[in-house]
């Protein structure tokens, strides 16, 4: 038994190195994407809807700093960068003789003025506080650039990272949002609304063995059994980031096609009103945390695909510390603490799925049932986004909700006494701004770990597991990304086999 | 519009379409008609235009809030709030959107950066010509059939046919066109599974990518009008005048095409403009199917955006769209019936 495991371990260790061995990539080519979302405009630095970098980061905009598919941060526009002894002055080496799309050339210049409009008082930018922490930026010359912090933040370099730090031509900035300039490998065509987005090889790229493919185009198709139906019959060659999971097994079995599995930095919880009765007692949120099966749930939602996780943390983000073990499924602790929070014949509560995601009102349905083995009877109440954002999101008026909080680092919500989840906390609070002012990466690990352990204890909300990616291609795709620790279908080193 | 003089007791009339138009009196009344329809038409215009402004307004969702995402900061809400007009107060948003309609500056789509005309005309250039398309297999499979089920009645053929349309009416239009893409795209290749490649690019094949999601369209509308040109027909069949046609012993074809068919077509004319209307408001489940860049799609995903300006001008654009198909559908009963006057 153990020797064929070994065996069977070292023909799969064998099979993914000799396909390396085979596969020069290619030049040429075209490929389309298909992407479930259209982007409400193409501007990353305006607007934090996910479907905008999806389509748009590191294809057409580049940062300072890039996310490798490990989830490492590597040289995007800048070669290399150091951080002074203090945590606070970050110098940046940029890249020599990068031009944007428009012919303007990139320099340190262009960055500090970049990084000071996303400051400015009247930005657009979705996250102003990436570059508030930021006291002065100076340009010693073209290529260097020295960013002094007001405080130390741990999280700066991951920030840079994030498509809400892209760099924009100082002329061609205006009309980002339908006519994307930037540095990236590709450049952009057109944008026919309702269907597509087209990009082309950007020949003066500044690495000059990449892009493979001449041209890219990001198709919208929101049916699920549509984009299948697309991909069989051949108008597509990529489902990006995540097919319909009842249909992704069925496509692995044909030749033709094949279906990654990975992670994202996405973590799909059971959102918790902890102002609201009865969620207001711990006990209760502790209990309902034993009454889920987190295993259950990813088997019926996701048919298997996806990773348990115990606290607002994804397993492909650094420092993450699995504390699934810490609610294990146990119906009859959750009863026991039940009782012991006075509900000892539970009680009535509403759980209010938004309609769009499909996952959201599969996972509502599943915890529906296993809430009410305990006696927690729920009501399922399926709403429409924008009434989602508007009731639950900014008025607060819910009990339980079904959601996927998408961007990796995002712990900084249990922060915020006003968030939507009203979670008020101030070890919390404290254990965050450790976090943030960490310098070491032991440091960073022990408070950022600590952050993790606090809201799982608490159970703030039910933490039921990290998103799966599932990309579905044609067999001659290659270097497609399976994991997707940043936000981005990056086509860059894409190849087509011929 | 009514009818002048009572169908029931007149005879064949076999007389070329009269023209009003040539004649002075009927210039007038035809004037007269229009300027009648202007009215009813610009006040109907102005009550779907506060109505639709007025059940966006009060509708839950923030459109700031949606296109920024739920991690965007509060000033940066404010500061997009502001740019977009929306810190302002009813009356002078719904004057603001009517002056831009009316000066022609027309509005803006949040999403798509572009102006909502363009968007419009865009999109009609798939749904316009598919909702066409979807009339035209509509008509050419419904008559045909209609008038052989009538003349065959309560006989296996009628009942054959009957059999199918029930089956049409039952069928979801989305279902066939999944049922056709499995078919002729997964299964045989015949057709691309959906997409639309834009008039300009390849003409011959934008006419295919809208040949199923047509087809789909109106085989199901086709089951209707059926039905319903086999029941007018019956109906003008047992009139005295078919049967004086009889008996002066005219030919089949005549006394079925030439005398019954135009009053029978009356009827299914109403319905024909009611689905034409209906079509071109309302294709969203088929354009989502065959993911059609269409008016259906935009204003659909338009409402889950909040993208209100597209919301709002193409809601607009379709009561035009319908009342304008309805004008034409009531010129056309004049050419198929000339006893009928505008008035």
């Amino acid at each position: 038994m153990k020797k064929s495991m070994i065996v069977l371990l070292a023909v799969a260790l064998m099979v993914p190195v000799q396909w390396a061995l085979a596969d020069t990539p290619q030049k040429g080519g075209n490929l389309i994407v298909c992407k479930p979302a259209e982007p409400p405009g193409l501007d990353p630095t305006a607007n934090t809807a996910a479907a905008i970098d999806r389509v748009v980061y590191s294809n057409i905009y580049e940062g300072l700093i890039k996310v490798n598919r490990n989830g490492e941060f590597i040289p995007g526009l800048a070669t290399t960068w150091s951080v002074s002894a203090n945590g606070k002055i970050y110098t940046f080496s940029l890249r020599k003789g990068v031009t944007f799309h428009n012919g303007e050339p990139f320099n340190s210049q262009v960055a500090k003025w970049n990084l000071e409009r996303n400051a400015a008082p009247t930005t657009k930018n979705a996250h102003p506080e990436f570059f508030r922490g930021i006291e002065k930026i100076e340009t010693p010359d073209d290529v260097t650039l020295v960013v002094t912090l007001k405080d130390v933040d741990a999280l700066f370099i991951a920030h840079m990272a994030e498509g809400d730090a892209v760099m924009l031509p100082m002329k061609g900035y205006e009309n980002a949002a339908s006519g994307p300039v930037g540095t990236g490998p590709f450049k952009f065509v057109q944008w026919v609304r309702g269907d597509r987005v087209e990009m082309v090889r950007n020949d003066k790229y500044w690495n000059p063995a990449l892009p493979y493919l001449d041209k890219v185009t990001y198709k919208f198709i929101g049916d699920v059994s549509a984009q299948i139906a697309a991909l069989k019959a051949g108008d597509i060659d990529v489902i990006g980031y995540i097919a319909a999971p009842e249909q992704a097994s069925e496509m692995g079995k044909d030749q033709r096609f094949k279906v990654f599995a990975g992670t994202t930095t996405g973590e799909v919880i059971m959102s918790t009103n902890n102002k609201k009765k009865p969620f207001d007692n711990k006990l209760v949120r502790q209990a309902m945390a034993f009454a889920i099966d987190r295993k259950a749930v990813i088997n019926l939602v996701m048919f298997g695909y996806g990773t348990p996780i115990g606290s607002h943390w994804s397993p492909s983000t650094p420092y993450y510390k699995d504390l699934t073990g810490k609610f294990a499924y146990n119906p009859k602790k959750a009863k026991e603490l039940l009782a012991q929070a006075g509900y000892p014949n539970g009680f009535e509560a509403t759980i209010k799925l938004p309609a769009i995601y499909s996952y959201s009102r599969r996972a509502g349905e599943v915890i529906t049932d296993m809430l009410g083995q305990v006696g927690i009877k729920l009501k399922i109440e399926v709403v429409e986004w924008g009434y989602w954002l508007d009731r639950i999101f900014k008025q607060k008026d819910y009990d339980l909700t079904m959601i996927g909080h998408v961007e990796a680092w995002d712990i900084g919500i249990y922060a915020k006494p006003d968030y939507y989840f009203q979670y008020d906390s101030k070890e919390f609070r404290d254990a965050y701004s450790a976090a943030l002012k960490a310098s070491n990466e032991k440091e960073k690990a022990q408070w950022f770990g600590r952050c993790q352990e606090i809201i799982a204890d608490d159970a703030v909300n039910g933490y039921l597991f990290s998103a799966p990616s599932l990309p579905v291609m044609k067999a001659g795709v290659m270097n497609w990304w399976e994991n997707y620790p940043t936000i981005a279908l990056d086509a860059t080193e894409v190849w087509i086999k011929k | 519009m009514r009818l002048k003089s009572g169908l029931k007791n007149s005879h064949c009339i076999c007389r070329p379409a009269e023209t009003i138009c040539v004649r002075p009196a009927g210039f007038l009344k035809m004037t007269r008609y229009l300027i009648k329809k202007l009215n009813a038409f610009a006040l109907l215009l102005f009550l779907v235009s506060i109505s639709v402004f007025s059940v966006l307004f009060v509708l839950p969702g923030d459109p700031a809030q949606i296109m920024l995402g739920i991690n965007a900061t509060p000033e940066t809400l404010a500061n997009l709030r502001r740019e977009l007009g929306l810190d302002q107060p009813f009356w002078t948003q719904y004057l603001t959107w009517m002056a831009n309609l009316l000066t022609g500056k027309g509005s803006r789509s949040l999403n798509y950066d572009m102006p909502v005309y363009d968007l419009i005309l865009s999109c009609m250039a798939v749904t316009g010509p598919m909702a066409l398309m979807a009339m035209i297999f509509a008509v050419i499979i419904s008559l045909p059939l209609g008038i052989y089920a009538a003349r065959h009645q309560n006989r296996p053929a009628d009942v054959t046919v009957m059999f199918f349309t029930q089956l049409g009416l039952a069928t979801p239009e989305f279902w066939l066109g999944i049922l056709l893409i499995l078919l002729l795209s997964v299964n045989l290749g015949w057709f691309a599974a959906g997409g639309f490649p834009g008039w300009r690019a390849d003409f011959w094949g934008s006419l295919k990518a809208l040949l199923l999601p047509a087809f789909a369209l109106g085989v199901i509308r086709a089951s209707i009008l059926t039905r319903l040109t086999r029941s007018s027909m019956l109906e003008v069949l047992r009139e005295d005048y078919v049967r004086t046609a009889w008996a002066k012993g005219l030919r089949e074809r005549t006394v079925i095409y030439v005398h019954a068919l135009r009053n029978a077509l009356i009827p299914v004319l109403t319905i024909m403009g009611l689905q034409l209307g209906q079509l071109l408001a309302g294709a969203i489940i088929i354009e989502n199917v065959y993911y059609l860049p269409g008016l259906g799609r935009l204003v659909f995903n338009a409402i889950g955006q909040r993208d209100l300006p597209v919301v709002r001008d193409v809601v607009l654009f379709m009561a035009v769209a319908v009342v304008v198909v309805n004008f034409i559908v009531d010129l056309t009963y004049a050419t198929v019936d000339p006893r009928i006057r505008l008035e």
